[in-house]
Parts: structure tokens; C-alpha cells; sequence
């Protein structure tokens, strides 16, 4: 019984790029965004600036737009993506084609574009994004291939030297054709884009899509469609990149498919993950650090060589090698080190109203069916039978305890019953009614909740976030609601049942902590107030009491209890004996993937069975 | 409250100091007296590189001073990519304060240029080929000239060699971009005014490592003669494909092969080909009467005084006659205004609608408002290779 | 189409595949022992080709200044890296393995060069001369690196790749070049005809997958290695340096890529970054396989040989389009047969 003081330092390494969210204290939240935009809008008027500094602003403006939107698919989502500039050529293609063949307004062009590139996405998205691991950057490797060969051989997109001629975009009689009047209008798209994306990400459709990174099936267990999740990420940030080759072919007046190769796509990657693709800010920085270097080489190289030639490129790849040696979460984490900034605090709305319970369905009001019944359950792996023909029941208000040796099915059990893998054959039923096979997100609307034997929280979240998470079937609040910003009441109300939650199991003051920089044995704890947070009528805990100490199992014993008397049923596999017998009111014991006993702690304790499989050894 | 001021502190302190930085920049540049800047963007990397690269190389050799005033060339690589181009574009423009702007290597990014040098009426010299950069002379394109030969020309010149040696069907296969395109749209009219069909058209990339398919494809066809649209070195594999399955029939390259890596690629493959060339590719062997000879042979000497031997090709050619475009137009430009301001662009953009009787390496240039590349039958060759070499073939009639 | 056409460009595509099948044996290597997608792997290509062309034509490639160079840089960073537990001999050693060898290649490459020495020596040369260039790009770039996530590695699997197609065009040009075959000869197999190069390409492609194969089911090396790509800690209780392992997967690497540019310089001509589109397609069949299996990514690499043959044939401006969107259902398919894992990628 331990907890490893190392594994503490190991878990918070690894959390290094934390995602960054827009603070929560109304003043905090507005005055770096408002420094900022002042600031910026005052850069064109410094006297005396040299106006092609303007123009690379504006390009980095325009970098900025892609590189953000893949901080929301790479950094926060864990895709990778080399097809962004695949959809940036999307937006401009549309706009280039409506406004030059067409006559339309740039403006009405604009809603065009984006619904191209959305819909483009979200089509590439529905075939690719099932494509686990490697395979899904290769995808869009592929799509982006094509896309350039497809335009360039197509009479649609005037093939390979493309369309010019695009119209600069215009209100009344002023055009946006020049570098500052273009200037506003990027950075002011770029600042849209910021307050979006920091919304989108601190929102119950964000916590879905940061759970996507190591935390799939947690997320699924709480009824997140994490499928979905991915999806939004990926033509989220296909609108970015879309909204920025709106502007790019009004800019450049002409587009052609040479800057929507996969080169370009590589190049914006490349700009996220040098700024720091954990972040918005890390993503801009990023764009403005490439294109800056860019651009500085070409003056400056020939003047250090002394001779012409061709050595940007190499010095470019060198520099980026140093870079990523240097800072690999991107420069953004460094750069907040310098400033001495700390990870937001919350300020939790204790007052906000309290959050609706759960629906629950007709079963779950009845009383007289088991909550939980399992019969015949059997898995199969190969000739292996891990689980063979188990049954056992859960009434209301019950504690039990599935236990047994290493190796006795427990874990696979506990996996058959909460749809992580679907049986062999049998029969699983919840409050009586059918819920064999089904996905562990159905069974989550059940109301059916669960923690896991190797603790599975969010690792780029706090510690409240992650219990929010748990509340996911509670709020209705969509990606659309929560850019805009009108889901502020629902989110109140659920940070304040994650912190009424995290209160309950007595870590309300960790809750804005990086959730893996606890110990092993809280992470546990917080797995616990997540799953409260959906509301459930069942909990299923896997060795909830590993890794803690003595008088911390003892309040989790009395916290189990508690839960109990207010109604819970608890079903939980544990090795810890004296943690099982002193709590449970039922216990089934399982030996090789069979029921061995069932009963009382204190049967069970004097079952000649029991003792001579099970506890033999010591006995 | 305290991270928020501080990212805002850091963001003024960055701002402050990139703007005074740009001051400092900006106030540094000392200028000589009045002279003369051209800005060139070239494609020294990616794709066309085996363009960019003696594009850039030949800069070297332009007029340092014309008219007792000093030309300063700025040069920069555009990696042809058009964004990059353009940026080039708009950097030569507001930062270097350029009177004319020459190139880009390549259509696209060239395409893209011209609506920039419009917009700020910047004369723009193009090196690619194509003529949609030039055509038709509208307000945007007034501001276009280009030096290389339209590919109409050359096109013209294959299709009078191919009828005049009884060539009744072609086939063609041509680059996966925008210099196959290009040819493609060329070479069907001007195979259609004389007759001959166009039975099969393939194409590949610059870097494919196989063109198989593509040649048995040419060949079902039975063309009696292939025509390739590649340029550099990569036109060569095509040509060897053909001959290694048996074709038989001549075969046909087009300009932008015509450089001496390519008959180095090419060996005993590319022996016999026909392609159309500027003059300055057989300059000794010009009669002595062409126009371009003194000018193509004291160009090639230069150059490969300074390159080396063997070196030289008609890319680098396009670029020397940039230069003499310009040196003919920038006197009487010179006379309107000074360099470095608007009156003078203008002036230097009439002047160079004006050019006449120009002598360049590649033929002799007559502008008008309507013809913004003024060449005629003066800038083509046709060119066969025998025995590892460009042979000067009789002129047509 | 018929039979005749058929089998040439099966033939046509199975050599490609070939090709294709080397690098991409080469990616799954490196990447199960490293983590590194190897985007650079396709420049060794390149170099390995061109820096040939030049020994043929009797001059002194560029390539051996690089190899110096990044001799004395990974000989640098090393004793950097190492400053505190350095020892005499380990001194010596990099010593030896960063400097003293690219001298001695590149000594003797200048002697000979000019000497124009039979075809076996130049290709000798040209693999000492680009071999050891894996290794020593794995110490400067990768090693710093090692526990970095699998992207922050791929991205600077990129910069690498930039600086070295930046370097292959300052060494060998924008133009491509082509080296003679080993052999000239032809043989009629039915309405076939067959090159010697291509049956050497078959012959060393087959007979360096089958001393793959020995070396890592029979050597100790080879299972070390194996042990890596399994299990990284697991492999270093037992006593095996990941950063042993990773040297000998980036210098198989180095050998695999320059080895392939040898074969396939005869075929067609080479540029210096021919090497990228070569490589992603070996990189596409070392995704189908998982980047786990090696007998997969050969057999996906012919494939994807076979469909860039009959694509040129039917739709060449299309081929491309054709080649990477056929990949797309085997990707699916690859997913769906493959059981649900979780993406702990930290």
C-alpha cells in the first residue's frame, strides 16, 4: 500500500502544455483580451513603421486563423492533420469562383465559403475521422494530395494557373485593398476567432473534445458521443482555415492550388506546434515566429554567407530542430514562464441555481426490478474463456463486491457490464429492462456510472473540469450556444454541482489543480465525484480504495455508505479483503471466469470454498 | 487579474520594440542618388528551381548603370509559391521602393504578381511563358510585359515541322501542371491549323520515377509522333520510355528542355528530338545576318565566364533580356521623372510599351499597347539534337 | 487493355513497389524502436543517388563535406550532452565513429574519385559516404528528443527534411541526373521483357528483407531491438541503451535509403528531392502496415506500385488522385479489423 511520491512527478511532466481557457473572473477574463486588441489596433499607426511589416502581419493573421483551428483538432483533440490547407484552398476557391464568374459580394460570398469548407469537412470528416492512430494523419495526407491534383486538372477551378482577378472585399465605396485597411480586417477575424475557440474550449462541448486526448473511453463512459466530438473538432477547424481562405484569395486577388499543396498543410502544423499547439495564444505566436523567420533569413542570410544562395530552407530546418529542442510544448508555456503566470483560478458559482437532475427512465423509477441482473454472461477470446456463464444481481440500496483472484474475470466482467466490450452471449439487464451489447454511452444515460482500475482523467484539465465532465448528459448546451456564449447558466450550474460533488468526497479545495498532478489515490477520489456528477442510480467502482492510505479508505467507506442510504446501488471489484468485508453487504466471488460464492461478508468469510480457492494460500 | 497584466505589459513591450526596430530599419536605409531599383523574384527553389536558379544567376550580368544612372537589382526567391511571390511582390514594393518588378519563373505565380503590380502600377517584366500573363492588354495587364516566347510561337513552329515532315498524328504528354497545361491549350490549335490530329494526351509529374503506363497508353494510339511538354531534365524520361518500348516515330520537346543537363539526362535517348528554342540555345551557329547573335554569343560568354562551362541555358537567357528590355526603356523614362516615384513607374511602364526594334538574345522586340511581348519568327529556332548536341535545323518555309 | 500491356505494367509497378518497399520497411524500423516518423528517410534517396552520379562521372560529390560536417556536430553534441560522465573511452570512441570515419571516407572518396574506379567501388563509397549520416542525424536531432511526444518528433522530422532537400539542391542542382545500369542485359520471359536492373532490384530487395528478417529473429542485436519497439523500459531493464537501438535503426536507415537510390539511379533520372514523393508512398505502405509489420508494409508497398502503374496507364493526370484515395478504404479497413485502442499518445 503506497503512494508513490514518483508517480506524481512522472503524471505532471506529462501534463506540461496545459490547455488554456478563458479565465472565469469577469475582469480577469476581459482585461488581457482588451490590452491585447488595443494594442494591436494601434500597430498601423505607429509612425514611420515600414509598411511590408503590415503586409507580414497580415499574413500572420492569415496563418494565425489555420494554426488556431488546429489547436482545437491537434493540441486539444490529439488529431493531427495535414489536410488544413485543403480547406483553406476550399474557402478561397469558393469565393474566387462566386465573386469572379458570378458577380457576387465578397460579403455574400462569405457564408458560401464557409458552408463549402464545413460541408467539405464534415464529409472527409464522417469517412476519415474513424481512422484511429497513424492512419489519420496518413488520410488526410491522402485527401490533400488529391485535393491539389483535383483542382489543378479541373476546368472548374481554372486548372493549374488558377483565377484572378478576385474582387477586393468592400463596405459602401471603401475597399479593403491595402495593407492596413486589410490589417483590421484579418486581425479583427483573428480576434473573433480567439474568443471563439477560448469559449468553445471552456464549455461542456470543449471538455469533450479535450477528453479526446487519453481519455476516449472515460468520455464515452459518461455519455459523451466522443465520434461526434471529433467531428466538431475537425470542421471547426476547418471553418477557421476556410474563413482564412476567404480572406486569402481577397488579399492575393488570385489563388491558384500551389499554396494549398500539402507543403502548406505541413507548414501550418509546423507553425501550432512551435508556438505551443496547447494553446491559442501558443498558435499565433507560432504563426508570426514562422513567418518572421521566413522572411528575416531571406534579408539577412545572403548578408551572412556572402554569397547567393539557396540556404533558407536549410537554416529554416535547423532553426526548427533547435526550437522544438529547446521548448518541445512550443514557446507559448515559455513565454508564460517568463511573464510568471499562473494556471486561472476558477471563482465557482456556489450560488448559481442547482442543475436538473438527470431524466431517468421508467425502469429506473420502478422499485421492483434488481438494478443491476446479469445472467449466463460469457466472453470469449479466442479458445479463452474469460467469463463463463456468470450471474449475479444487484438490488437497490446494495452494496456488492465482486471479488476473486488474479485472473478470475473480474476486470472483464466489469467491462462486459459497463459496454466497454460486448458479450459473448448472455444477458445483461439494468432496472429490468434490456442492455445487452449496448455502447458504454448508452448504458451512461442508464444511469450508470462508473470510475476505472487505471484512472482515467483528462490529463491537459483540472481537477473540476474533469468532474464537470461526469455532468455531461446534464447540460444541453451545443457548440454553436457555447461560442456565442448563451450557455454560461448551464456551465454555472454545472461547476457548481462538479464543486457540490468534489465537496462531498472532501477535494473541493484541489479542484483547480491539473488533475494528474495529484496522487494516484485522490485521482481515484476525483474518478468518484465525476461519476456522482452524471446523477447515477448505480455506481461501478474498479478498486476504487488502491492507493490510499488507511483513514482515507476509511472515509471512502463511509462515503459509499452514505451514498447507499440515499438510495445508490454500488457495485465494485476490489482486492483490498478488509476494505470489502467491512463495507459490502453482498460479496460474489469469481474463480476462472465463474461464479464461486455468493453471500454475506460474513458467509463468504466462512465458506469452506471460498477459503480453500481463494484464500487458501494464507489460511 | 496579475497574468492578464502581464501578458498585456509583454504584448505592449513587444510592439514597442518591434515598432522601434522598424524605425531604426527604416531610417538606416541610406540611398545613393536616384537610382534605379528593380526588384526580381525568381523561383531559385522548389519545383521550377532548374528555372529560378540561372534566372537568378544572370542578374549578375545586367546593365549596373544605364544612362549615367545606377540600376540596383534586388533578388529573391519565391520557392515558386504564389503567396510567397506576392509577398515578394508587395515587400519590393513598399519596402525597397521598386521602379519595375521581374519575374516570377512560373505562370501561376506570375498571375498572381500581375494583380499586385496592377494595383500599385508597378511595371512587371514576367519570365514565364504563358500568354495569359500578357493577354488580352486590359487596364490590369497594362502593367504586364514578358520576355520569354509566347508558347504559341514555339507551338506554331512544331506544327509546321510536323507537317512539313508528313506527320499526321501526334500525341502528346505533358507536366502535371501548369507548364503541361499550358502547352496543351497551345499546341491543339496550332496542330489544328494544319491538319493534324491530336490522338492521345497523357501526363506526368516532374519527380515520377516511371512513365510506363503513360507511354503503352501513347503508343496504343499509334501517333505518328510524340510531342513532350517538360522542362529541364524531367522532360527527358518520357523520351526514353518511349524508345525503350519500341517507339519508333520522331519525338517531339518543347523549349523548356533546353538546357544541357538535359542532354546530359537524356543521352543517346533524346538523340534526334525536334524542339523549338530561342536563338541564343544555337547562337554559333546563327547566321550571321540574325540579329540575336552578337548579343546571344556575348551573353553566353559572359556567362559561363562566371558559371562555368556548359552552364548556360535559355532560362538564364529570359532574364538577360529583362535586362535589355529595360535597359532600352529606363533613358526615356528617365527623362519624364525621377526614379523612386510614381510618375516615373508610369513613365518607365510607356517606355517599355514603346520599345522598339529591342535586340535581345532571343529574337528582336516591337511593343505595341495591344502586344505586350512584341516578338515574331525573329525569336524561334527549330533545334534538333545530333550527336549529344543542339544542331540549328534550316528555317521552314 | 490487354494481357501484354497487363503485365508490363505489373512489372513496371512491382519494381517501383520494390522501391517503395524498402523505405517503407526502413519507416516501420525506425519508428517502432524511435518513434520517429522519418520523413527524411526519402532524401537518402536522393543523396544516395546523386552523390553515385557524380562518382561516375568522375567528380568529388559535396556529400562528403556533409558527412563530415555532421560528424564533428554529432561528435560535439554527444560530448555536450554527455559532459558529466564522460569518459576517456567514450571519447575515443565518438572520436572514432564521428570523426575519424568520415575522414577516412571522405579521404579516400577524393582519392578515387577522379580515378573513376569500377562501378562496385563507387556504390561502396556512396554507401560510406551516406550511411553513417543516419546516425549521426539521429544524435544531433532525435536524441535531444527522446521523450517527446510522437508529433513534436514528427515535426522535427521535418525540419530535417527541409534542411536537407535545401542541402541537396546547393550540393547537386535543381536538375536531375541518372547513373548507367549494373547491367545491360534483357531477357525474354514470354511477351515480357525484363531488364537486369530490374531483376537486381527484385534480387537485393528480396534478399535485404529476408537478412532483416534473420537479423531479427536470429542476432541478439535484432531481438535488442525488437525488445525496444515493444517495450522502451522493458528493454533498458535488461540492459539494452534505447539509444544503442535507436543508432542501429537510424544507421540501418541511412543504409536502406542510400542503398535504394543506388538501385533505382539506373531507372530514372534522380532529383534532389525526388526523395519525398518516393518516400511517402513507402511511408503509405508503412501506415497500411500498422507501421508494426514488416511483411505488411512490403506487401502494401508493391501495391501501391501496382496502383501507380495502372493509374498512369488509365488516367495519368489523375494518378496521384487515384494512388492516395485508393488508400483510403484500406486504411478503413485496416481500422475496422483492428480492435479498438486508446490514444494515450503523451
Amino acid at each position: 500500500m503506497s503512494t508513490p511520491a514518483s508517480t506524481d512527478n512522472a503524471a505532471g511532466s506529462v501534463s506540461g502544455a496545459g490547455v488554456e481557457t478563458a479565465p472565469r473572473g469577469r475582469g480577469a477574463r476581459l482585461v488581457a483580451p482588451l490590452a491585447a486588441l488595443a494594442v494591436s489596433a494601434l500597430i498601423p499607426l505607429v509612425p514611420g513603421l515600414p509598411q511590408f511589416w503590415i503586409t507580414l502581419l497580415n499574413y500572420i493573421g492569415l496563418y494565425a486563423l489555420v494554426a488556431i483551428g488546429l489547436v482545437v483538432l491537434t493540441g486539444v483533440g490529439g488529431m493531427t492533420s495535414f489536410g488544413q490547407a485543403m480547406f483553406v484552398g476550399a474557402g478561397a476557391y469558393t469565393t474566387a469562383i462566386l465573386t469572379t464568374r458570378y458577380g457576387v459580394n465578397p460579403w455574400l460570398a462569405l457564408p458560401a465559403a464557409l458552408a463549402v469548407t464545413g460541408v467539405f469537412a464534415w464529409g472527409v470528416g464522417a469517412v476519415t475521422l474513424r481512422l484511429s492512430g497513424h492512419y489519420l494523419p496518413l488520410a488526410t495526407i491522402a485527401w490533400n494530395i488529391s485535393f491539389f491534383y483535383i483542382v489543378g486538372n479541373l476546368d472548374l477551378f481554372a486548372k493549374f494557373d488558377g483565377i484572378s482577378g478576385i474582387p477586393p472585399i468592400a463596405i459602401g465605396g471603401f475597399a479593403f485593398s491595402d495593407g492596413p485597411s486589410l490589417y483590421y480586417l484579418i486581425w479583427g477575424a483573428v480576434a473573433l476567432a480567439v474568443i471563439a475557440t477560448l469559449n468553445l474550449l471552456d464549455s461542456r462541448v470543449g471538455r469533450a473534445i479535450r477528453a479526446l486526448r487519453g481519455g476516449v473511453v472515460a468520455a464515452e463512459s459518461f455519455g459523451v458521443d466522443t465520434g461526434r466530438a471529433r467531428i466538431l473538432a475537425f470542421v471547426y477547424a476547418a471553418l477557421l482555415a476556410g474563413l482564412s481562405g476567404w480572406l486569402y484569395a481577397h488579399l492575393q486577388r488570385a489563388v491558384n492550388p500551389s499554396p494549398f499543396g500539402l507543403n502548406a498543410s505541413i507548414e501550418y502544423l509546423l507553425m501550432a506546434v512551435v508556438g505551443g499547439a496547447g494553446s491559442v495564444w501558443g498558435a499565433i505566436l507560432g504563426a508570426g515566429l514562422v513567418t518572421i523567420i521566413r522572411d528575416q533569413l531571406q534579408d539577412w542570410l545572403p548578408w551572412l554567407i556572402g554569397a547567393r544562395g539557396n540556404f533558407e530552407a536549410i537554416a529554416f530546418g535547423v532553426i526548427l530542430v533547435l526550437l522544438l529542442q529547446n521548448a518541445r510544448d512550443g514557446l507559448w508555456p515559455h513565454v508564460l514562464r517568463l511573464c510568471k503566470a499562473r494556471p486561472a483560478t476558477r471563482c465557482h458559482h456556489a450560488e448559481a441555481g442547482e442543475l436538473a437532475p438527470r431524466a431517468r427512465s421508467a425502469g429506473e423509477q420502478r422499485a421492483d426490478a434488481p438494478v443491476l441482473a446479469v445472467r449466463d454472461l460469457r466472453k470469449q477470446f479466442g479458445g479463452l474463456v474469460a467469463v463463463n456463464d456468470l450471474s449475479f444481481a444487484v438490488g437497490r440500496r446494495e452494496i456488492v463486491g465482486l471479488i476473486g483472484p488474479n485472473g478470475a474475470g473480474k476486470s472483464t466482467t466489469f467491462d462486459l457490464v459497463t459496454g466497454v466490450t460486448p458479450p459473448t452471449s448472455g444477458d445483461i439487464r439494468y432496472f429490468g429492462e434490456e442492455a445487452t451489447g449496448e455502447r458504454a454511452r448508452v448504458i451512461a444515460r442508464r444511469g450508470v456510472a462508473r470510475t476505472f482500475q487505471h484512472v482515467r482523467l483528462a490529463a491537459g484539465m483540472s481537477v473540476i473540469e474533469n468532474v464537470a465532465l461526469g455532468a455531461h448528459l446534464r447540460g444541453h448546451a451545443g457548440a454553436v450556444g457555447a461560442v456565442l456564449r448563451l450557455d454560461r447558466a448551464e456551465e454555472a450550474r454545472i461547476f457548481a454541482e462538479a464543486h457540490r460533488q468534489l465537496g462531498r468526497v472532501g477535494l473541493a479545495d484541489l479542484a483547480d489543480r491539473p488533475a494528474v498532478s495529484l496522487a494516484l489515490g485522490q485521482q481515484r477520489i476525483v474518478e468518484i465525484a465525476r461519476a456522482l456528477c452524471l446523477d447515477p442510480s448505480m455506481l461501478l467502482l474498479d478498486e476504487p480504495a488502491a492507493g490510499l492510505r488507511h483513514r482515507e479508505k476509511k472515509q471512502l467507506a463511509a462515503l459509499l455508505r452514505q451514498l447507499r442510504d440515499e438510495g445508490l446501488s454500488i457495485l465494485l471489484v476490489e482486492h483490498d479483503m478488509d476494505f470489502v468485508m467491512g463495507l459490502t453487504d453482498r460479496l460474489v466471488v469469481m474463480e476462472f471466469g465463474s461464479r464461486l460464492a455468493e453471500g454475506t461478508p460474513e458467509e463468504i468469510r466462512n465458506n469452506p470454498a471460498v477459503l480453500e480457492a481463494y484464500l487458501g494460500g494464507v489460511a | 487579474m496579475k497574468k492578464a497584466f502581464r501578458i498585456a505589459a509583454f504584448t505592449a513591450a513587444v510592439t514597442i520594440s518591434v515598432s522601434a526596430l522598424g524605425l531604426i530599419a527604416s531610417g538606416s536605409v541610406a540611398r545613393a542618388a536616384d537610382p534605379v531599383r528593380i526588384g526580381v523574384t525568381v523561383s531559385s527553389t522548389g519545383p521550377a528551381a532548374s528555372l529560378g536558379i540561372p534566372e537568378a544567376n544572370a542578374v549578375a550580368l545586367l546593365a549596373k548603370e544605364v544612362a549615367g544612372h545606377p540600376v540596383e537589382y534586388i533578388v529573391l526567391d519565391d520557392s515558386t509559391d504564389t503567396t510567397k511571390g506576392v509577398a515578394n511582390m508587395r515587400k519590393f514594393i513598399s519596402e525597397e521602393k521598386v521602379d519595375a518588378v521581374v519575374g516570377s519563373s512560373v505562370t501561376p505565380v506570375t498571375l498572381a504578381m500581375v494583380e499586385v503590380g496592377a494595383e500599385n502600377k508597378v511595371p512587371v517584366v514576367s519570365l514565364a511563358a504563358n500568354a495569359k500573363i500578357v493577354e488580352p492588354v486590359d487596364e490590369k495587364r497594362k502593367w504586364a510585359f514578358k520576355t520569354p516566347q509566347n508558347d504559341r510561337l514555339m507551338a506554331k513552329g512544331i506544327a509546321d515541322h510536323m507537317a512539313a515532315n508528313g506527320v499526321k498524328s501526334v500525341g502528346f504528354i505533358g507536366f502535371t501542371d501548369a507548364y503541361g497545361e499550358g502547352w496543351l491549350e497551345e499546341i491543339k490549335p496550332a496542330l489544328e491549323a494544319k491538319g493534324i490530329r491530336l490522338v492521345a494526351v497523357e501526363r506526368y509529374n516532374r519527380p515520377d520515377t516511371s512513365v510506363t503506363g503513360q507511354a503503352l497508353k501513347l503508343m496504343a494510339a499509334k501517333p505518328d509522333a510524340i510531342m513532350i511538354a517538360g522542362a529541364g531534365t524531367p522532360a527527358a524520361l518520357p523520351a526514353r520510355t518511349l524508345k525503350e518500348r519500341g517507339f519508333k516515330g520522331p519525338i517531339y520537346q518543347t523549349h523548356g528542355a533546353a538546357n544541357n543537363d538535359f542532354l546530359r539526362v537524356g543521352g543517346k535517348d533524346v538523340e534526334g528530338s525536334v524542339l523549338p528554342a530561342g536563338p541564343v540555345l544555337v547562337a554559333d551557329q546563327l547566321p550571321d545576318n540574325h540579329p540575336s547573335k552578337k548579343i546571344a554569343q556575348k551573353f553566353i560568354s559572359d556567362y559561363e565566364a562566371k558559371y562555368g562551362k556548359g552552364s548556360v541555358s535559355t532560362f538564364g537567357a529570359h532574364m538577360y533580356d529583362a535586362g535589355l528590355l529595360l535597359q532600352a526603356a529606363i533613358p526615356a523614362a528617365l527623362k519624364v521623372a525621377k526614379p523612386g516615384t510614381p510618375e516615373f513607374r508610369a513613365a518607365l511602364r510607356d517606355a517599355i510599351e514603346n520599345a522598339k526594334d529591342v535586340v535581345y538574345t532571343q529574337g528582336v522586340v516591337n511593343m505595341t499597347p495591344t502586344d505586350h511581348v512584341g516578338q515574331d519568327d525573329r525569336a524561334r529556332v527549330m533545334v534538333q539534337i545530333k550527336d549529344g548536341a543542339w544542331k540549328l535545323l534550316p528555317a521552314s518555309k | 487493355m490487354d494481357l501484354s500491356i497487363f503485365l508490363i505494367l505489373l512489372q513496371d509497378g512491382v519494381i517501383n513497389g520494390a522501391i517503395y518497399a524498402l523505405l517503407g520497411l526502413s519507416l516501420v524500423l525506425v519508428f517502432t524502436v524511435t518513434r520517429v516518423i522519418f520523413i527524411p528517410q526519402g532524401e537518402f534517396v536522393s543523396f544516395g543517388a546523386l552523390t553515385l552520379a557524380l562518382l561516375e562521372r568522375g567528380q568529388t560529390p559535396a556529400t562528403i563535406w556533409l558527412l563530415l560536417a555532421l560528424g564533428v556536430v554529432s561528435a560535439v553534441a554527444q560530448v555536450w550532452q554527455g559532459r558529466r560522465t564522460l569518459s576517456a573511452r567514450r571519447v575515443l570512441a565518438i572520436a572514432g565513429t564521428d570523426l575519424a570515419l568520415p575522414a577516412a571516407v571522405a579521404a579516400v572518396t577524393m582519392l578515387l574519385a577522379p580515378m573513376k574506379p569500377p562501378v562496385v567501388v563507387q556504390i561502396a563509397l556512396t554507401l560510406a559516404i551516406i550511411t553513417p549520416m543516419g546516425p549521426y542525424i539521429y544524435r544531433m536531432a532525435f536524441q535531444p528528443l527522446a521523450e517527446a511526444s510522437t508529433l513534436v518528433l514528427l515535426i522535427a522530422a521535418i525540419g530535417v527534411h527541409l534542411a536537407l532537400t535545401g542541402l541537396g539542391l546547393v550540393f547537386f542542382g535543381a536538375e536531375g541526373s541518372r547513373t548507367e545500369p549494373f547491367s545491360s542485359a534483357m531477357f525474354e520471359i514470354g511477351s515480357l521483357l525484363v531488364s537486369g536492373q530490374s531483376l537486381w532490384i527484385m534480387g537485393v530487395t528480396a534478399a535485404l528483407v529476408a537478412a532483416l528478417g534473420a537479423f531479427f529473429e536470429l542476432t541478439l542485436t535484432g531481438k535488442a531491438l525488437r525488445a525496444t519497439a515493444v517495450n522502451r523500459l522493458g528493454a533498458r531493464l535488461v540492459g539494452i541503451a534505447p539509444s544503442m537501438s535507436s543508432t542501429i535503426a537510424f544507421t540501418l536507415a541511412g543504409f536502406i535509403g542510400a542503398l535504394s537510390g543506388v538501385l533505382v539511379s539506373p531507372l530514372t533520372t534522380i532529383y534532389y528531392d525526388t526523395g519525398f514523393l518516393i518516400g511517402l508512398k513507402g511511408f503509405v505502405a508503412a501506415i497500411i502496415a500498422g507501421l508494426a509489420s514488416y511483411p505488411i508494409a512490403g506487401a502494401a508497398a508493391i501495391l501501391v506500385g501496382v496502383v501507380e502503374a495502372l493509374a498512369s496507364f488509365w488516367a495519368s493526370s489523375f494518378k496521384e488522385v487515384i494512388v492516395f484515395l485508393i488508400i483510403i478504404p484500406v486504411l478503413l479497413w485496416r481500422t475496422w479489423g483492428a480492435p479498438v485502442v486508446e490514444e494515450d499518445d503523451h
